[in-house]
């Protein structure tokens, strides 16, 4: 039976590869994909997901939810994806309507309806945090969590200490890192470099698989493209969203993983968003500005898995498979 | 006709007081409470409000269970020096055969009040996590609550949790922070009144002697209360806390107000939980773009005492 899914994102043109990647497996089984703030406003990444859905040819409900940080200003990545978030490609609307009913409601019901789902989240965490905070039911029904986000090598985007999803709304994504679900965060550092699709990688997919969804995958990250090159100076396309989806379908992609105490730094003055992740064990100890992890290590072990590294060739593997 | 309410609580002595004294006063129509942590943990605050409820004949009235912890860290813990460990003075009431309803206390407050536009008035007497999860669900609700009437914050008095703030905002700084800066009415009934408001040794003693099923049941819960006043404040009596945003809502000219945008210090440091209005003729950047919030200053304690006595006396 194929494993059950559900993807919180905020569509993008990562995002949409991502989605598309879930939805041509046929391992996996989407129950629905809810749409939070971001990169773009929720009405916008709402029909980037539905035009992704059927571009693929599928008929998977997708829920409007929170179009806020729980406390922060807005702070949009039109500079990255372009005004409509898909390399201003001018695709059609999409012909479906979001489903009815809250994003946050139907994560709730969907993954009470489907013990054992996995979770993917693909953008900032608000949707997910206003999900446990009023149904802390749901956190051991989800088997997995596996989120686009972080960084934890302290390799930032948005500023050089956090990475955009975690920066956004760093309360949403410090309530889901203590809220017991099993994250596996697949942080900024890992999806980048090697990871890149390079100009060959490109030419590859549009020339040699040349299938609709290979030029759709290619042409939505135009923007995402010159803005990793530009912004980031990275040469090639990062794709951090498929880079954490070909994750969830095939764990052993990450090559090295462990467990950590981690927690988002809501205060600082530089470090906004920040992934604190007690790599070494640190914390464990009776030393310098500990007192502030006991909340944690009380709880018991670390249960956020931090993937280190990945197989960068095969993430590229899944993914040509998964667009022919 | 009578103003449609829903209180958020966290029961808590003085919100059985609260609860008691808006059921018992007939311009007010409680058509639902919602529950929170603070005075206790929200499994328990759900426990006491159907309790309350079934004290005073009222199990027509639902209750929506709401979020267990703060919207960025976890919850604090209780106050049962304050409160006892029942919440209700260590009287252990039994429990009620009601359950909550089916619903998250935010879900209510958007569906309650997206079914009722303009006419329902959120009184929040704990912090205020639920009511800033319903406006992040709902962003509409802004526009269709007709106005929050909440007890908590600090304008230019110390605070009773720290030095610098009170207990409700203490509890979730950030929730608070998003509800004082939505575009809707809010009146705030912080310490600045609640601590000028006295119920006496007298006062006290008249919850036993009225005699109805709510005020016996208020004269039992009052002695753990009024020991931790006598502890830390050493007076005999109590400060009416919750109560006074219910006096709020009976007849506002009990109180003075000024009108000033409010912001949340939501820092991790000593300050956090201080809500700090722009009092002076400048507003700086980060009170910018935020609604005035009506802020009670002055209070005139002996009418708002005699008035909430006078409704459990049934006059």
């Amino acid at each position: 039976m194929p494993r059950a899914m559900i993807i919180d994102t905020d569509t993008a043109s990562d995002d949409a590869v991502a989605i598309l990647m879930a939805l041509q497996h046929p391992d996996i089984d989407v129950k629905a994909i809810t749409v939070v703030n971001g990169n773009m406003p929720v009405a916008q990444g709402s029909i980037n997901a539905r035009y992704t859905v059927e571009v693929c040819g599928k008929d998977v409900p997708v829920y409007d939810g929170v179009d806020a940080a729980i406390t922060r200003d807005l702070y949009r990545a039109y500079f990255f994806h372009g005004p409509d978030g898909m390399g201003n490609m001018n695709y059609p609307a999409p012909k479906a309507p979001p489903a009815p009913g809250h994003a946050v409601e139907a994560l709730i019901r969907v993954i009470r309806e489907n013990p054992g789902i996995i979770l993917v989240t693909l953008g900032p965490l608000t949707n997910v945090a206003l999900a446990v905070l009023q149904a802390p039911d749901i956190v051991p029904l989800v088997s997995r969590c596996v989120m686009m986000g972080g960084a934890a090598n302290c390799v930032g985007n948005i500023t050089p200490a956090a990475e955009y999803n975690i920066w956004v709304d760093p309360e949403a994504a410090r309530t889901v890192f203590r809220s017991g679900l099993p994250v596996e965060m697949v942080g900024w550092e890992t999806c980048r470099g090697e990871a890149n699709l390079t100009e060959e990688d490109m030419r590859y997919c549009k020339e040699v698989i040349n299938t609709p969804l290979a030029h759709f995958s290619i042409d939505c990250n135009a923007s995402a493209l010159s803005a990793n090159i530009n912004w980031l100076g990275d040469p090639g396309l990062a794709l951090p969203d498929p880079v954490a989806m070909a994750i969830a379908i095939d764990p052993t992609i990450c090559t090295r993983a462990s467990k950590h105490y981690v927690e988002v730094e809501c205060d600082g003055t530089y470090t906004r968003g920040m992934t604190v992740v007690d790599e070494l064990g640190v914390t464990k100890y009776d030393t310098a500005n500990v007192e502030m992890w006991q909340p944690l290590v009380k709880k018991g072990e670390p249960h956020i898995t931090v993937c280190w590294t990945i197989d960068a060739k095969r993430w590229k593997a899944l993914l040509y498979d998964l667009i022919k | 006709m009578a103003q449609k309410i829903i209180i958020d609580t966290d029961p808590g002595v003085d919100d059985a007081m609260a609860i008691f004294f808006a059921l018992r006063s007939p311009e007010l129509d409680v058509i639902g409470l919602t529950t929170i942590f603070g005075n206790v943990h929200t499994h328990l605050a759900t426990v006491n409000a159907l309790r309350l409820l079934d004290i005073a004949g009222r199990p027509d009235i639902p209750v929506a269970h709401g979020a267990d912890d703060p919207l960025a860290v976890p919850f604090g813990g209780p106050v049962p020096f304050v409160h006892g460990d029942d919440g209700q003075g260590n009287v252990n009431l039994p429990p009620s055969p009601r359950k909550a309803v089916n619903q998250s206390a935010a879900q209510f407050i958007v569906e309650q009040v997206m079914a009722h536009p303009g006419e329902i008035t959120l009184v929040p007497v704990g912090p205020l996590t639920n009511i800033a999860l319903a406006l992040r669900l709902e962003p509409r609700i802004a526009q269709h609550t007709k106005q929050v009437v909440l007890m908590g914050g600090n304008a230019i008095v110390p605070g009773n949790a720290t030095p610098c703030a009170e207990a409700n905002i203490h509890n979730d700084p950030e929730a608070a922070d998003v509800v004082f800066g939505a575009p809707w009415d809010v009146v705030m009934v912080g310490l600045d009144v609640t601590h000028n408001v006295y119920m006496e040794a007298d006062d006290v003693a008249e919850y036993a002697r009225i005699g109805n099923p709510m005020t016996e049941h208020v004269a039992a819960i009052l002695p753990h209360y009024r020991k931790y006043f006598g502890d830390n404040y050493g007076i005999d009596g109590i400060y009416v806390h919750d109560s006074s945003a219910i006096a709020y809502l009976l007849d506002p000219t009990l109180f003075e107000t000024i009108r000033r945008p409010v912001r949340v210090d939501c820092t991790h440091d000593i300050g956090r939980g201080k809500t700090w209005p722009a009092l002076g003729e400048r507003v700086d950047a980060p009170w910018q773009n935020r609604p005035d919030v009506t802020i009670c200053t002055k209070v005139d304690s002996q009418r708002l005492v005699q008035l909430e006595l006078n409704r459990m006396r049934g006059v």
